[in-house]
């Protein structure tokens, strides 16, 4: 189609952003309009440009008219593309759960959406830009646009969890700036290409400072231990649809971005090893944190760093199979943990101190959102025929293939801490005899509509996981076909 | 369309149809059950082709469905046993709430079951594994007592058993390149040692956990006595039987023939040991459904025992015993759920004379008692002749030894069962209990009929236990309809000896049914007669507690080594753990902030082993 | 004179990053904290556009005077990035002390050891 242009992804969002309080002078039920057909416009191009694309044909764009490696290019490719697609899909979900989400006390929606937009922008110009400094770029819009969201509610601590953040996030774009700094200085380019090429040459101790500083500055958006102090207070403070987008999109540029670095731009022994490391003490110091929170939205928030901790360790291996576990975890992690999300919004919308022992008996009185509840719990421990099950497997047997075998039995036996906490919730939801009269706020049509599609995604492929494995084939071979990105997007270079 | 997908479409379709219809009403509900539970086993036993198989390839996963011999005879289990369990649960759920999930989950579990016994494949094979422990989790928490300690024991245990399956499976998939079990068996010849036992080790352990085996017994007691006795029967009946199908293959086909037997044994020995201590546990409860419980775990242990010596006959006996295990747990949780439904009450202090009120229930009880306990004529003592005699020719005399002693003293625990519920005198406050309703009390008869015919004619069940343990590798194993003959020659017709025990039994029955008419006195419960002793009102004089006193104290320093404890101390100490490493979340940002910054340094300063340059 | 000015941008630029870090990392003043943050992005923008002289280089713009004669330029890329940067961290000051405002009303104080009611 002629409108399909990966411009739009970032354009589009950017622009309706600013323009949103504008139509709010003008109508103003449009602030909540304009954001649904905007994101559901770049949903649909994500999904036709990504349905349409050709293997190992990426469409690059130059910006401005400028050729890489001078100007700024988009790469909309099937490692990209495929993430782009889920975000997209996941934004409109969000903007649909959110559009009528609590209307007392939410007449804020003007700021909520601008934010949302920013949010979605910035984390699909991090997957999509062919450029290291824009890239940066992206990601302080991604992390601004966070401190808004997570500072959202005025009542709540939410000040609190997000100064954490800002300071965090600070550091680490700095990190991220001294690291562009150093390579530009060595390879005297920015375009990741480029770089790829030239950074053969470049002194293997600079590299690897370089690759720390990007570690540590990317870690910190992958939510990677010891950096992920700031994930549970963000997690938790914010609104519900914005913590289903913070893991969606926020947490999934950072691994996006972490994992294209180090697989396509900047190639440095031993960095792998680190991240296997790093993603296990992350897992276990989230999964065991996770077992003794009293709180839900805190609860879900350590799960979902010991999930990025896994997905780390998948990428860590630096082979198809591990690439395509952890594509498959990515995609899974996005899905449930958001219906988790949204889920959990309104189940602690009904109680005052969002403690997991207040949701006695909520099984009777909120029977679809415990029960969404519930199957993303099931989803996420890896319990078949749902779709967390496949991703688990295809993560275990590409473990055994690098011959990991104590990897598998940790992650195994973390996974049994995750069934208890998990199963523990479930437990009050539908066994327990409900505490006293609570004011239940049942969820709106909107986001039961949400949920549903996503519980529907989850269903479809447990049982049916060929829906997407395709997909996740390609981006793998795309991802781990560094020589093909590099000639793909600047013909005339080439690796040696 | 595919036989064997048909039957699990359904199943599942089965499970979903209750579901809705017991949230549109509990009649419908029931009517559509009912249609259901009809419906699997004939369709299982007339329509199903058990030649044909299935094969897709999912995710790049090959699988495969198809039934051998030996998944044929578990499934004959599962499919006798569950639609009489999902009967009698329309007279015993009856009013309760949230049934649609019951049901749901009840159906979904044995789709589960079927699933394990058709798998080829070790993917599906834990796929549908999965399916029955999380749909026996929602059962085992359903009434909502000890949610915390009973449900999250099963539910930490089934996982730890079913991840270390998953380690096996991956690691095999590694080492073969397949998913296929058949694959695994013929590579596992050639692995190295460490791959045997790590693989092997692996899988016993998962399939081990299930059937409740010594140091990984702990979930059962809370689990079996929490669970709705409806669902009890087919828990305690089939699904710890999937543990043991797989403990079959793994050891006889796996470790036995690669020479291995030492594996075998030493499960053999955990078996035994199980039996004695189960049984002890047994004696002392005073529940009968905690009775019944441990009960459980004792037969398991019987079970296990004869698979993991691995010879022909020792397997034979093991899965005679499963099979009868099947049917008299089947009838005696049931009897036990009609008693908790109509007495309100399955304390055997409280509860005692229901022999006139629920005479069926009674009959049913007894012949499971009788099954269990290994009295002749019922199958009982076939199984457990057949044990013994494996267990002497094989040499294994002290463990012959403990079997003994746990089946002598599995005597004392299912007298006091009877005694306790059935007979003894009957208080007045049980006056109004009546006979329980004929959906729970047929399916009780019908699996005690089944009990008494196989008494009398073993062959029937033994011609299906020879064709699957062809699968096993036991080619031409011999059977005879009634007769059994052992390794020294002699031989025994069980017909005659049945019929003989039921002509003096009956004319004992009628004898004691007449004198009982003609020179009983009738005494109330409150006529006691004490030796200058001081009763408090308070004190409970009821006959059946304490029961054991005396034996009790002499086994106490057994007793009191209670493994759960140990277990309860890891737990804590776990938590204190998990307590301490979430602290380093300080809740400051700023140490948050230095945390990143030491990361950094800590990296900058070991680049050069890091990275080696 | 040229040597002791290059060391002199890169001193300063290290010495501000390294003060930048010290006032974050150990100051407890909410508002200490963001200003230390601040002065860590400036050190950060000098040593950007320290990186890009080229010493004797004139401005990067193609103006009538420089076309066809032998001039060297200083590289603009660094420039134009510390631009972009600055707006950058411009952004996060702002939406830092916005913060700042709302924990001292929230909590009465500035001091970062006193607001953590999440934690662990």
């Amino acid at each position: 189609m002629v409108i399909s242009d990966p411009v739009y992804f970032i354009a589009l969002p950017l622009l309706t952003a600013f323009l949103l309080p504008l139509f709010g002078k003008i109508y103003k039920p449009l602030i909540g309009i304009i954001p649904g057909l905007v994101f559901a416009f770049i949903a649909y191009i994500s999904f036709d440009l990504y349905l349409n694309l050709v293997p190992g044909k990426p469409i690059v764009i130059q910006l401005a008219g400028w050729a890489p490696p001078w100007g700024i290019n988009l790469v909309f490719s099937e490692f990209s593309g495929f993430v782009v697609t889920l975000i997209t899909f996941l934004a409109f979900l969000v903007w649909v759960y959110s559009y009528n989400f609590k209307k007392v006390g939410f007449d804020n929606s003007k700021k909520y959406f601008t934010l949302l937009m920013l949010l979605v922008a910035g984390s699909i110009g991090v997957v999509l830009t062919g450029d290291i400094f824009n890239m940066f770029v992206f990601l302080e819009i991604t992390a601004i646009s966070s401190y808004g969201l997570t500072a959202f509610y005025k009542g709540r601590d939410s000040a609190e969890a997000a100064f954490k953040f800002l300071l965090i996030g600070s550091l680490s774009s700095t990190f991220i700036l001294l690291a562009i700094l150093l390579l530009y200085k060595q390879v005297g380019t920015l375009n990741m290409a480029e770089i790829a090429v030239k950074a053969q040459s470049i002194d293997p101790k600079m590299k690897s400072i370089i690759a720390i500083l990007f570690m540590i500055g990317l870690g910190i958006e992958a939510e990677m231990f010891p950096m992920n102090g700031w994930v549970p207070d963000a997690y938790s403070q914010a609104p519900g649809p914005v913590a289903a987008s913070f893991a969606g999109m926020l947490a999934k540029s950072g691994i996006y971005a972490l994992v294209r670095v180090f697989y396509t731009v900047l190639e440095v022994d031993g960095i792998f090893d680190l991240l296997l490391i790093m993603g296990i003490l992350t897992i276990i110091f989230a999964e065991f944190s996770a077992m003794r929170q009293t709180r839900l939205r805190r609860m879900l928030a350590y799960s979902s760093i010991g999930q990025m901790g896994l997905i780390m360790v998948a990428f860590s291996f630096n082979t198809k199979a591990g690439i395509f576990a952890g594509l498959f975890l990515m995609f899974n992690h996005a899905i449930i943990k958001s219906l988790l999300f949204l889920a959990s919004g309104f189940l602690t919308y009904s109680t005052k101190q969002k403690k997991i022992r207040d949701l006695d008996g909520f099984g009777k009185i909120m029977p679809f959102t415990s029960l969404m509840f519930g199957l993303g719990a099931f989803a996420i421990v890896g319990l078949p025929p749902f779709s967390g099950f496949w991703g688990k497997l295809n993560m275990l047997v590409a473990t055994a293939d690098s011959n990991l075998y104590f990897v598998i039995a940790l992650i195994l036996l973390v996974a049994v801490v995750e069934v208890v906490y998990y199963f523990k919730v479930i437990g009050r939801l539908y066994f327990r005899q409900q505490h006293k009269e609570v004011e239940v706020h049942k969820p709106t049509w909107n986001a039961i509509a949400a949920m549903s599609v996503l519980a529907i995604v989850i269903i479809g492929v447990g049982i049916y996981p060929d829906l997407i494995t395709d997909y996740l084939t390609k981006a793998t071979n795309e991802l781990f076909d560094k020589a093909s990105y590099i000639h793909n997007v600047l013909p005339n270079l080439s690796l040696n | 369309m595919n036989s064997l997908v048909l039957l699990l479409l359904i199943i599942a379709g089965g499970a979903l149809l209750s579901y809705f219809g017991h949230r549109i009403n509990q009649l419908l509900g029931n009517i559509t059950v009912f249609i259901v539970a009809l419906i699997i086993p004939i369709y299982w036993f007339t329509q199903v082709d058990f030649t044909e198989t299935v094969s897709l390839t999912i995710s790049g996963f090959h699988l495969e469905w198809g039934y051998n011999m030996y998944g044929k005879l578990f499934s004959m289990i599962v499919m006798i046993l569950s639609p009489l369990a999902l009967i009698y649960a329309i007279g015993y759920m009856k009013d309760q709430k949230k049934l649609a999930t019951f049901y749901f989950s009840f159906l979904f579990s044995i789709l589960g079951m079927t699933g394990i016994l058709m798998s080829r494949d070790f993917v599906s094979l834990f796929i549908f594994w999965e399916i029955m422990t999380w749909s026996s989790y929602l059962l085992v928490i359903f009434f909502g007592k000890d949610v915390e300690k009973t449900g999250i024991k099963y539910m930490v245990f089934s996982a730890l058993g079913a991840y270390a399956m998953l380690m096996a499976i991956v690691i095999i998939n590694n080492n073969t390149g397949s998913m296929m079990l058949a694959d695994y068996f013929t590579a596992f010849g050639g692995f190295s040692l460490q791959t045997k036992l790590l693989t092997g080790i692996l899988l016993m352990f998962g399939f081990a956990l299930k059937s409740a085996v010594m140091p990984l017994h702990v979930w059962a007691p809370g689990a079996y006595s929490n669970t709705p006795m409806a669902y009890t029967s087919v828990f305690s009946g089939a699904l710890s039987k999937m543990g043991i199908y797989g403990l079959g293959f793994v050891v006889v086909n796996l470790f036995a023939h690669a020479n291995m037997s030492i594996v075998g044994d030493v499960l053999a020995w955990l078996g035994a040991i199980t039996a004695v201590l189960a049984t002890f546990s047994a004696i002392f409860q005073d529940d009968a459904k905690k009775l019944l419980a441990y009960s459980s775990i004792a037969q398991l242990g019987y079970i296990v025992t004869g698979i993991g010596i691995g010879t022909e006959l020792s397997v034979m006996a093991g899965l005679y015993l499963a099979i009868l295990h099947a049917a008299f747990k089947g009838v005696l949780f049931m009897a036990v759920g009609a008693v908790e439904r109509q007495a309100g009450s399955t304390d055997m202090t409280v509860v005692s004379g229901l022999v006139r009120k629920m005479p069926f229930t009674f009959f049913a009880s007894l012949i499971a008692i009788i099954a269990l306990a290994g009295i002749p004529p019922l199958g009982g003592f076939v199984a457990k002749w057949m044990l013994y005699e494996s267990l002497i020719t094989n040499g294994n005399f002290l463990m012959v030894i403990m079997i003994f002693l746990s089946s002598t003293a599995a005597f004392l625990y299912c007298y006091k069962f009877l005694f306790g519920l059935f007979l003894g005198q009957q208080e007045p406050e049980f006056d109004h209990v009546k006979e329980a309703s004929p959906l729970m009390v047929v399916p009780m008869i019908l699996l005690s009929l089944f009990l008494m015919v196989t008494g009398a004619y073993p062959g029937i069940v033994l011609k299906y236990i020879a064709a699957g343990m062809t699968n096993l590798g036991f080619h031409d194993v011999s059977w005879q309809m009634s007769v059994l003959t052992n390794t020294w020659g002699d031989s025994v017709n069980f017909q005659h000896i049945f019929l003989a025990v039921v002509v003096v039994f009956v004319a004992f029955l009628i004898f004691l049914t007449w004198r009982g008419y003609k020179h009983s006195t009738k005494v109330s419960t409150k006529d006691i007669s004490v030796s200058g002793e001081m009763i408090k009102p308070e004190d409970n004089m009821t006959y059946s507690k304490d029961f054991y006193k005396p034996f009790e104290r002499v086994l106490q320093p057994i007793l009191k080594w209670k493994i759960n404890k140990y277990y309860d101390e890891f737990g804590k100490g776990l938590e204190a753990l998990f307590d301490f490493m979430r602290r380093i979340y300080t809740g400051n940002g700023q140490t948050y902030a230095v945390y990143v910054i030491t990361f950094l340094v800590i990296l900058l300063v070991f680049s050069k082993s890091i990275f080696g340059y | 004179m040229q040597e002791f000015l290059t060391y002199g941008i890169y001193g300063t630029a290290f010495f501000l990053m390294l003060l930048g870090l010290y006032a974050a990392l150990v100051k407890k003043n909410l508002v200490k904290i963001v200003i230390g943050l601040s002065v860590l992005d400036s050190g950060l923008h000098l040593l950007f556009v320290a990186v890009g002289y080229i010493s004797n280089g004139t401005a990067p713009i193609f103006s009538p005077a420089v076309v066809g004669k032998n001039v060297v330029m200083v590289d603009p890329v660094p420039q134009a990035l510390v631009l972009t940067a600055i707006v950058i961290g411009f952004g996060v000051t702002a939406v830092a002390l916005a913060l700042v405002v709302r924990l001292y009303r929230k909590h009465n104080t500035t001091n970062i050891d006193e607001i953590k009611n999440l934690k662990w």
